[in-house]
């Protein structure tokens, strides 16, 4: 049976190597920053891999430290400036489905926000968590994610809407 | 319950896959971040016991030391105590026999 199968990191790494390095894909927009962080998140797993006794508890532990050290490397990276939501580029639409264009859109915007919105903005949309989970996971109060969820979608909605505006 | 905007944020938000090498260099990481770990405990556990040894050997050596100077200081006691004992003998005698001469 497949649930009997005694947990090992390298079947750990499998399952969860991709929702790891998506969580610091979309918050970091850099294909090679976002493998240095999901490897830096499944190293410190490596070290600590006894004490997890359960999957639930263990999911919930790497969407906390790929959060947290999403935004300790963007801290550390000062170069790298965060672009403000206004001057978000808009991609070129030539030859471009429609969705395409609007993912692309909505990620370059999300990409955007301030670190914690957007990291808020990520758990709840790529990893499906309730604001009760992203407020555990990332120690802030349910009441700051939900403030951030609002804010982060209103502003998207207008943005979104304004360029779609453009566009036709 | 989601509207439309929000299950099209889900879809921009899909999960992406790593490069095909990722799994394969994070366990050699691993695998080089836990030899190196058994290395460090290893030249601990090293490094403590040579501690210890230095230690201890000290030690002895400042014990046989202190009781060298012990046996050192009660050697010339004893040699003071035998020469005064001489000299007491030697007057003695001297006064004997300048006593034995004046018969």
């Amino acid at each position: 049976m497949e649930g009997a199968e005694p947990r090992t990191f390298a079947s750990v790494l499998r399952a969860q190597q991709s929702m790891v390095f998506s969580i610091a894909y979309h918050f970091l927009r850099d294909r090679p920053a976002a493998e240095e962080v999901a490897q830096d998140v499944f190293l410190q797993l490596h070290k600590r891999f006894d004490e997890f006794e359960s999957d639930a508890h263990l999911s919930f532990w790497l969407r906390k430290v790929a959060s947290n050290r999403c935004i300790d490397y963007v801290r550390k990276r000062k170069s790298q400036a965060a672009v403000a939501l206004d001057d978000a580029p808009a991609p070129s639409v030539d030859g471009q489905p429609q969705d395409h264009f609007l993912n692309r859109r909505l990620q370059s915007l999300i990409a955007s926000l301030p670190e914690k919105p957007r990291m808020v903005m990520i758990l709840r949309y790529q990893e499906d968590m309730m604001p009760e989970e992203i407020a555990s996971a990332m120690d802030m109060p349910v009441r700051t994610v939900k403030s951030h969820l609002q804010r982060s979608l209103a502003m998207l909605r207008e943005k979104i809407d304004r360029s779609m505006g453009d566009v036709r | 319950m989601m509207d439309d905007f929000e299950k099209q944020l889900q879809a921009a938000l899909g999960r992406k896959e790593p490069s095909p090498f990722f799994e394969a260099r994070v366990l050699g990481a691993a695998k080089r971040e836990a030899r190196d770990r058994r290395a460090s405990i290893r030249m601990w556990w090293a490094s403590a016991v040579a501690a210890i040894l230095i230690v201890a050997a000290g030690s002895a050596w400042q014990h046989q030391r202190s009781e060298q100077a012990r046996e050192d200081a009660a050697g010339r006691d004893a040699k003071a105590r035998l020469e005064v004992a001489l000299r007491i003998t030697s007057v003695k005698l001297q006064k004997i026999s300048q006593k034995v001469e004046g018969i």
